[in-house]
């Protein structure tokens, strides 16, 4: 019997061993975590938090940009910037969350890390009404998991499950719901059984039970087991005893032979009560119970509905999974550090706490409440001086930040210098065991990024003036008067360097202190832009404001800017231009003459798909949940109305322009960026860790 | 069960053809192909597609549908099921596509099936094929169900490129193109054409010289170099050439016209720009005709090469459909868009010219649900091995199905995409069942065959609702077949959710001036939504007006009080054709959008596109296929 199946396990496994290269477990300890082990590492985790000075964190997700032109753009406005993370974090999955709370040991004069690596998958346990059972991939990503040897086995069969905070009060609202609610027979009530099936059913049941519930009441000795094979079905008569009462468990009938059995003991027995018992696993008892009184009914009713409940409850929690995690990093109220994470802050908003909001502020608004302290190691290296000096201008991604800053760690102690005194020092603990000293950790691997990020973190900490030696145990980082600039700033979005106060809501164009300031000259107005769309393919920016400079004068673009193949920004030296321009295109095109023709402009209009929209219009295609892959497709899909609004533009350019916008002209740049699409790869499949 | 190792250790030990009658002891024989062995597979494909009389495909996708209502239902007519299937196959992604080419002899199928394991992997850094797609998790938990190996695929996954794309992927990759074949333009040369081709035509004179005379002699490295320099010169593998930057395609043309006069010595090739058109014409200098000769045999099959790696695992369709073999799928709409999409070109708006198109790609397609429909009715055979066993229980119709075992487990063979052969199998089955033998002989016999070819090319919403899904699922309609027009058909929405179509029926008929007894059905499109079949001509928009005008009374008055909504069939068109409507889980979030957004604009775009729906809308569904 067991000979083929054990086979085949094993030629499955030599199978798998010869086509895929298993990922080739690290020397560097990490808890693994996956639904297997969960409740413990839950258990012991919630002691290291407890203890921790902070927690770093660090998320994988399955992708960044769901469509070419969702990518950061320097034409992006900060609300336009929300959106596009929104919509991220919307449509990706996280398959890898790292956690690493940080320990500083004052015996040992250093920090213990708990480095865990959870794997994490959208599984259903309980199906939830409106949470999506879907989720997007961008293959550029999933490659670059692949890259790293990202094992998708591990998180789909065995990655823990979650539910939201939203999801879980819905389910319960819901149990409530439907437990409250009488029986309903309505359908079945009154109407006599037509089909021939039923009756016989029926009354095969009602002597069925006549029989059990007269050798319970005379005391017959035959309470047999009885299975009714005659038929060839596997239905099943078992007498057990529900909480001291008698009672008949059914087993192997279908939901209509029940509802029919409910019928059956609800008309004619009096003191028979069917009732369906769920206590949480996956298992439900189907019973009939045998009652003495209406007030015993009323008594065992009560019973069930609170076996059930707490069935229910336990059901849920643990569909609530992964979630555990998260509200156990909230009410501890830790320093949450993390490198560039604003997007990893949205997707725990999104699949952990509920919805994401329409705008930027009320997102702060949330995030502060549930996690009151955060720092971001990315703008922490780049808004500090003095860290900024210590970088010597290098890349502030992850992994060269760690290089940089904590070479012992990243080499593993391997080179004794005399510059390395004044590193912090970090010992890893996995389980039981400690570790100083190792080979390089996986890289991409969320448990090793969050313990980098813990190191920089560290080391940046002293670099700043935090002499952990000299610090009491009692003082909580997250209060510390050095690191008060820094908490809750984030980048909305590193190509920009707008970073997000989430305490405030507020968002500053600039970074804090140092950065390069050439990169930010360029002022955008957005009242100046026109967005162009569906015009011939072969056209590129550089054509494309020809045209219009023939018609509007040399000096009316200030610059073009493509979004993708199939649309430009045009930015116009003054806001009377844009609907200027939105006119004449539509005079040219209302009169598609032999004078339009003649027009310079009519080669952009050629073809009769060419469209245009003011800003506004690109922040309502882009909060539209659709993702065509190029902008054009989008902006149909999405089929906002554009007469509309260029109606409303003629009214707002009424309106003066505001204060804060520069006047036009030092706009110094006549920039065209051309042929942006050389594809960035860094750029799309780094999960935002840059 | 007990028997099973026995059956084995024969099967390994005689090492050839089992036989059975049912599919599932061939389960072992499916040739598993992953990157790796792709062009060793493909070889053993060709044979056999030559050989075979008609190939069987059979697709896994990492989702179907996000909703209930976004399932192509009976109630869609072909425009509604097109642009249903065509959202699914634009979203979601073919992990493992089966191939299995077989033959008919009487009772006798002989199948090979191939199962390719497929990932969009963007060989060539140019975003292609896909950007991206979305994953049903219930979808990829029935894939560990049949212990997929998710790594296997995405790692050595084979990727491919469509023929829409493959043009544009040679461009962007920007490897230089031969160019054999130069028409004279017949337009005559203008003053700026004769300056330019005197410049050219002396700076290849010049520079084919000077290549010539220091071949001869033997320059050091250094004057060779310093010459190098100062001519443009370069070199091409190991013979020079040269490189002449154009700015326009005028100009590539006059550099091949003037190329024709040193065609014996000098090979022409083009290099095109990033963002399309030409960058430049690289002039290679060939040493005698027969290493001109070499030379172009080396570039053809640098093409080929680069095309075979372009191509990928979009050999096989190309495979397939040079065969012009007819092809059988359980379910063609649903298959044929995901293969249309992915392998010849992004999927056009209307399902006629969809169906054309793909007529020229595969001329013979067969709908193994469709041909079952003549036997069984359809809401009994959901799935391929529902049909099985339906046809098992009451036709006696046996087949005889020879998988050739050509290998074990450690050669690539296991389960995985055993459902093609079910479907030859099924194919077989129903083809004996309805007397239509699958033609022997010659190939030119299958032409002749034209009972079975009758059942080619039908697409249509063929796939039935998800069976039990609906609440009750109790059967409204009679059971006997009714075709309704569309025009007579109302969607409701916004009665208590939960409602059964039956309760929901039986309030609506306390509204006697519009629900006529026995002229009216209900069904339950999902929790939210019914659809309201009227049998005489006219209600349906008498409802829709009553329900909006003053006169309304009785009960229909209180349920439109409480919320209750209606709209004609033309709104679900509308939210079929307009993706921006498609958010929500349920059909009565779209309806509400869609007439909340009914703004001029788009009532102009439907007015102006309804002269070409008008035949649909005398289209009938089908309702006994519910």
């Amino acid at each position: 019997m067991n000979s083929p199946s054990s086979v085949r396990v094993l030629s499955r496994a030599v199978a798998r061993a010869l086509s895929t290269a298993a990922p080739t477990p690290s020397t560097f300890p990490l808890k693994t975590v996956t639904r297997s082990n969960f409740e413990p590492v839950l258990e012991s985790l919630r002691d290291h938090v407890r203890s921790a000075d902070f927690v770093a964190v660090d998320l994988e997700m399955t992708g960044v940009t769901s469509a070419p032109w969702r990518e950061s753009f320097e034409f992006d406005r900060h609300d336009v910037r929300y959106l596009k993370v929104k919509d991220s974090a919307e449509k990706f999955a996280v398959v890898q969350f790292g956690v690493c709370p940080f320990r500083w040991d004052s015996e040992k004069l250093s920090f213990t890390a708990h480095p865990h690596n959870f794997y994490v998958f959208p599984r259903q346990e309980l199906s939830v009404r409106g949470s999506s059972s879907e989720f997007l991939c961008q293959t550029s990503s999933i490659d670059f998991l692949a890259r790293y040897q990202f094992d998708f086995n591990l998180c789909i069969r065995e990655g823990i499950c979650y539910l939201s905070r939203d999801q879980e009060n819905e389910l319960f609202r819901r149990f409530n719901e439907s437990s409250n609610l009488p029986r309903d027979l309505v359908d079945f009530g009154d109407r006599p059984l037509v089909n021939m099936a039923d009756v016989f059913f029926t009354e095969r049941m009602k002597i069925k039970f006549k029989d059990w519930r007269d050798s319970l009441v005379l005391g017959g000795s035959s309470i047999s087991e009885s299975q009714e094979s005659s038929s060839g079905s596997n239905q099943q008569f078992q007498t057990i005893f529900y909480n001291m009462r008698p009672a008949l468990s059914l087993i192997g009938f279908t939901a209509h032979q029940l509802r029919l059995i409910q019928l059956v003991t609800s008309k004619h027995f009096d003191d028979l009560a069917y009732v369906s018992v769920n206590s949480g696993g996956s298992h439900v008892q189907q019973l009939v119970i045998y009652i003495d009184s209406n007030a015993d009914k009323d008594l065992l009713l009560k019973e069930v509905k609170e076996e059930n409940h707490r069935g229910a409850e336990s059901k849920i929690k643990a569909a609530v999974g992964f979630r555990h995690v998260i509200d156990l990093l909230s009410s501890e109220k830790k320093l949450i550090v993390g490198h560039n994470c604003f997007l990893d802050m949205a997707h725990i908003q999104s699949k952990f706490l509920g919805p994401l909001p329409k705008a930027a502020e009320e997102f702060a608004a949330s995030a502060k409440k549930h996690f009151p302290h955060i720092i971001d190691t990315k703008v922490l290296l780049n808004s500090n001086e003095m860290l900024q000096r210590q970088m010597k201008k290098s890349s502030t991604s992850l992994s060269s930040a760690f290089a940089l800053f904590c070479p012992q760690i990243a080499l593993g102690y391997k080179t004794p210098d005399l510059s390395l005194a004044s590193r912090v020092k970090v010992e890893v603990q996995v389980d039981d065991i400690r570790a100083s000293s190792w080979d390089m950790g996986v890289k991409h691997e969320a448990g090793f990024d969050a313990f980098m990020t813990g190191c920089i973190f560290a080391q940046a900490c002293t670099h700043l003036g935090i002499d952990f030696k000299l610090r009491s145990p009692l003082e909580d980082l997250a209060h510390n008067k050095l690191l008060q600039g820094h908490l809750n700033h984030l980048y909305l979005s590193w190509t920009s360097g707008d970073i997000i106060n989430l305490t405030t809501g507020n968002i500053t164009g600039k970074s804090l202190g140092a950065n390069d300031s050439k990169k930010r000259s360029r002022k955008i107005v957005f009242e100046n832009i026109v967005l162009l769309w569906g015009f011939p393919s072969k056209l590129r920016a550089g054509e494309i404001r020809e045209c219009i400079v023939k018609v509007f004068g040399y000096s009316s673009v200030t610059s073009v800017y493509q979004l993708d193949r199939t649309a430009v920004f045009v930015q116009f030296s003054k806001a009377g231009l844009v609907s200027d321009f939105l006119v004449l295109k539509e005079t040219l095109e209302r009169n598609n003459n032999t004078v339009s023709v003649l027009n310079p402009l009519w080669k952009l209009l050629e073809g009769g798909k060419t469209r245009a929209a003011n800003y506004e219009a690109y922040k309502e295609i882009c909060s539209s949940p659709l993702s065509k892959i190029s902008f054009a497709d989008q902006a149909e899909a999405v089929g906002i109305n554009w007469k509309v609004k260029s109606a409303e533009l003629e009214v707002a350019e009424e309106r003066p322009s505001r204060e804060d916008e520069p006047s036009h002209g030092s706009f110094s740049v006549n920039e065209i960026i051309d042929s942006f699409y050389t594809p960035v790869v860094e750029k799309q499949v780094g999960s935002g860790n840059l | 069960m007990k028997m099973a190792p026995l059956r084995q250790l024969l099967r390994r030990s005689r090492f050839f053809c089992t036989k059975a009658s049912a599919g599932g002891r061939h389960r072992r024989n499916v040739k598993q192909v992953t990157r790796s062995n792709l062009s060793t597979s493909l070889e053993e494909l060709r044979a056999h597609v030559s050989d075979c009389d008609f190939i069987a495909l059979s697709l896994r996708r990492t989702g179907s549908a996000s909703a209930a209502w976004q399932r192509v239902s009976a109630y869609d007519t072909a425009e509604m099921a097109y642009l249903k299937a065509k959202r699914a196959a634009e979203r979601f992604q073919v992990l493992q596509f089966a191939v299995c080419p077989f033959s008919v002899r009487g009772s006798k199928v002989t199948a090979n099936p191939f199962n390719f394991h497929l990932f969009p992997r963007d060989e060539l850094k140019i975003g292609m094929p896909s950007y991206s797609f979305s994953c049903q998790t219930s979808f990829l938990e029935s894939l560990v169900q049949e212990d997929f190996d998710f790594n296997a695929c995405i790692y050595d996954g084979i990727s491919y490129l469509s023929r829409a794309q493959e043009p544009a992927a040679k461009v962007r990759l920007g490897n230089p193109v031969h160019c054999s074949y130069i028409v004279k333009s017949p337009s005559s040369l203008s003053v700026a054409d004769a300056v330019f081709v005197g410049r050219i035509k002396s700076r290849i004179k010049q520079w084919k010289d000077a290549c010539k005379s220091s071949s001869t002699k033997t320059d050091d490295a250094l004057i060779r170099s310093l010459r190098q320099l100062a001519l443009g010169g370069e070199q091409y593998g190991s013979r020079p050439c040269m490189n002449i930057d154009v700015s326009t395609e005028r100009q590539v043309q006059l550099i091949l016209e003037i190329l024709v006069e040193f065609f014996e010595e000098l090979v022409p090739l083009i290099i095109p720009a990033k963002g399309g058109g030409t960058q430049a014409v690289r002039v290679v200098l060939t040493s005698s005709k027969e290493d001109k000769n070499l030379l172009e045999r080396e570039l053809q099959n640098l093409e080929d090469e680069q095309s075979r790696r372009v191509r990928g695992f979009r050999e096989v369709i190309d495979l397939i459909s040079a065969s012009q073999k007819p092809t059988v799928s359980h379910n063609s709409l649903n298959d044929f868009t995901f293969i249309y999409n992915m392998f010849v070109a992004p999927l056009p708006s209307n399902v006629d010219e969809f169906i054309c198109s793909l007529r020229s790609v595969f001329p013979h397609i067969f709908d193994v649900t469709h041909l079952m429909k003549e036997v069984v009715p359809i809401e009994k055979t959901p799935n391929v091995s529902a049909s099985h066993s339906y046809l098992k229980n009451r036709f006696f119709a046996p087949i005889d199905m020879e998988v050739p075992c050509k290998g074990t487990e450690n050669e690539g063979y296991n389960s995985h995409g055993h459902n093609v052969v079910s479907i030859c199998h099924l194919f077989a089955k129903v083809c004996s069942i309805l007397k239509l033998t699958p033609r022997t002989g010659s190939p030119d016999a299958r032409h002749e065959d034209i009972a079975l070819e009758s059942y080619a090319n039908i697409f249509g919403p063929s796939i039935v609702g998800p069976v039990g899904s609906f609440e009750e699922s109790i059967r409204v309609w009679t059971s006997s077949t009714r075709a309704v027009s569309t025009e007579d058909i109302v969607f409701l929405w916004g009665f208590s959710k939960g409602l059964s179509a039956r309760t929901l029926k039986a309030q609506l008929g306390g509204s006697p001036d519009v629900f006529l007894e026995d002229c009216f059905d209900v069904r339950l499109v999902d929790k939210s939504c019914a659809i309201v079949a009227f049998s005489q001509p006219g209600l349906s928009g008498k409802l829709l007006s009553l329900m909006s005008s003053e006169e309304i009374s009785g009960r229909l008055r209180e349920m439109v009080s409480e919320g209750l909504k209606g709209a004609s069939y033309e709104v679900y068109k509308r939210i079929c054709r307009q993706e921006g409507l498609w958010e929500g889980v349920e059909l009565a979030d779209a309806f509400d959008k869609a007439l909340a957004d009914s703004n001029p604009s788009s009532v102009a775009e439907s007015e102006s596109k309804r002269s070409e729906i008008y035949w649909c809308s005398d289209s009938i569904i089908n309702l006994d296929d519910l």
